[in-house]
């Protein structure tokens, strides 16, 4: 007798394996047509999590089309299935699988676009929290600002990519054919922040200091150990902008020495 | 009056308009980020009762319940109080992957303790009764020894949490099943059903001529399961009844007019109940 585990391992195996008749044996043959009863919950399935993809992967899914994306979008289903109730969730691993999906091996710059589709429905979903007023500072003693750590806002997130992927998203979204055709494709390196503001996501670019200095900053590193010597204005003007986009959430004075 | 399924699409033509509805259900795994949505939700819930209806809990699931979603449900329901809380009879994962769908439950003894035990720790952990959903289901196990209706009831009585009767699965299992509706509401404890759900439903041919009814939500409610709601208010009374619609969604306008449908079939027993005290 089929335990009840059993059962549920076989048909979740059918559901996800185009073909694969392991659910069949459970159900009862009296009625009619079980093996087309079964399918209508395969395509259920289906539909829910390839819509929950081309929810979180909208430019994706314009630039491959739909047809190509539901192939490949059913493909990584099968390969990852969600481990996750809550679908906003589901999908991150969506970027590095189309890398490395032999269909898609001509458009090199479509797993960076992925990379920052995921990144910025991660900032749209991610907890609300007030940001850091840009004059929180003002108060501190002169002593205390290499020692301030600031603790980043819950929606932003830094991405590094090859390709000008914040370019393309946004001319993809907007349905700009011009401004995505004049867009030059050279292989570089760029670095984003992503946010969510009251207007919803927001795309901006970084130079490579500023990227690493964002990185110590939002992983709570004190200022002191931040600050170069050599390019302090940069470095001060980077954080004026973080603190005005409201990119921090707060911040802390660490005690003593050491930090 | 009734209530409608809450859904992104009305979020805000709720907000603007304040349409005059009695409250909202809405499907918790939507709300569980920040950002607009739940922003919304918190809005609409300072006007109007909300109930929190879930899709992913699988509390059919053989290996128990997901402890870090069912972290977010109770947060969730700390943060919206909702009126009701319920779930499905069904399960959605295996082997810790969800599948995204109510997928059917073969109902044998077995499967009886795993829901008992699935709903006794629901309810532990949100520190009230939930209810649980009768479903839609397009195949029958050849395992089965429990007929639906007896299932739920004992659930019920085993654990202490109510029944949500949809009327418009239980059509739609009658159709696909061949049960008889009226023997099924009747099977059903008048005193633990506690709420209605009506949905339209779509009808698909197989290829060896018979039909499925299938539960999609996606149109007005049936004739035939209007037929089958005003019996069961006869039976569990003028219990709080709500409107869904999840697939080709009209403006919010449809909605209400469904709900208007609803209030008036709910006031006719109404009277007719008040009547026959007098009688």
């Amino acid at each position: 007798m089929a335990t009840l585990r059993d059962i549920q391992r076989d048909f979740a195996r059918s559901l996800l394996v185009p073909g694969d008749g392991a659910a069949l044996v459970h159900i009862a043959d009296d009625l009619a047509g079980p093996a087309e009863r079964f399918n209508i919950y395969r395509n259920n399935v289906a539909i829910t999590l390839v819509g929950a993809l081309r929810l979180v992967y909208p430019a994706v899914d314009k630039l491959v089309g739909s047809d190509f994306f539901d192939g490949a979008a059913r493909a990584f289903i099968k390969r990852y299935p969600p481990r996750t109730a809550c679908l906003d969730y589901y999908g991150d691993d969506f970027p590095d699988f189309l890398a490395v999906f032999p269909p898609a091996a001509t458009l090199a710059y479509l797993a960076d676009v992925a990379r920052l589709e995921w990144i910025a429905h991660m900032a749209l979903h991610a907890p609300d929290a007030p940001a850091l007023r840009p004059d929180a500072l003002t108060n501190l003693a002169a002593g205390e600002h290499d020692r301030v750590r600031f603790v980043p806002h819950p929606s932003v997130r830094l991405l590094a990519v090859r390709y000008p992927a914040d370019a393309i998203w946004r001319a993809v979204l907007d349905g700009d054919a011009a401004v995505l055709g004049g867009i030059a494709l050279k292989e570089e390196p760029r670095w984003l922040v992503v946010q969510r503001q009251a207007s919803g996501v927001v795309v901006a670019r970084l130079d490579e200091d500023e990227a690493s200095w964002s990185d110590l900053l939002f992983s709570g590193v004190a200022l002191g150990q931040i600050m170069p010597d050599e390019e302090s204005t940069r470095f001060v003007a980077l954080l004026a902008d973080h603190l005005a986009c409201g990119r921090f959430a707060g911040f802390d004075v660490a005690s003593g020495a050491g930090v | 009056m009734p209530g409608i399924g809450l859904r992104f699409q009305h979020h805000d033509a709720v907000i603007a308009q304040r349409p005059r509805v009695a409250w909202f259900e809405v499907h918790s795994e939507n709300y569980m980020g920040g950002g607009a949505a739940i922003r919304d939700l918190e809005t609409i819930r300072r006007d109007y009762p909300v109930s929190l209806h879930g899709v992913g809990l699988s509390l059919g699931g053989a290996e128990g319940l997901d402890a870090v979603h069912l972290g977010r449900l109770v947060r969730l329901v700390e943060r919206i109080e909702p009126g009701l809380v319920s779930e499905h009879l069904s399960w959605s994962v295996s082997e810790g992957h969800y599948l995204g769908d109510l997928l059917p439950l073969p109902l044998t003894e077995e499967a009886l303790d795993v829901v008992c035990d699935n709903v006794q720790r629901f309810q532990d952990a949100v520190r009230r009764r939930i209810l649980l959903e009768n479903p839609s289901n397009y195949l029958q196990y050849r395992h089965s020894t429990i007929p639906e209706s007896a299932f739920l009831s004992m659930v019920a009585r085993r654990t202490g949490c109510g029944i949500l009767c949809d009327v418009n699965n239980i059509f739609v299992n009658s159709a696909n099943h061949g049960w008889d509706a009226q023997a099924y509401l009747n099977a059903l404890p008048p005193d633990d059903v506690k709420e209605l759900h009506l949905a339209g439903h779509a009808v698909k041919p197989l290829s060896n001529g018979a039909v499925v009814l299938i539960d999609d939500h996606g149109s007005q409610v049936d004739a035939a399961v209007w037929e089958l709601f005003g019996k069961a208010v006869q039976r569990f009374g003028a219990l709080p009844t709500l409107i869904e619609w999840d697939t080709n969604i009209p403006p919010l306008a449809a909605l209400l007019e469904q709900a208007n449908h609803a209030a008036a079939i709910l006031l006719q027993s109404y009277q007719a109940l008040a009547h026959g005290d007098l009688t």
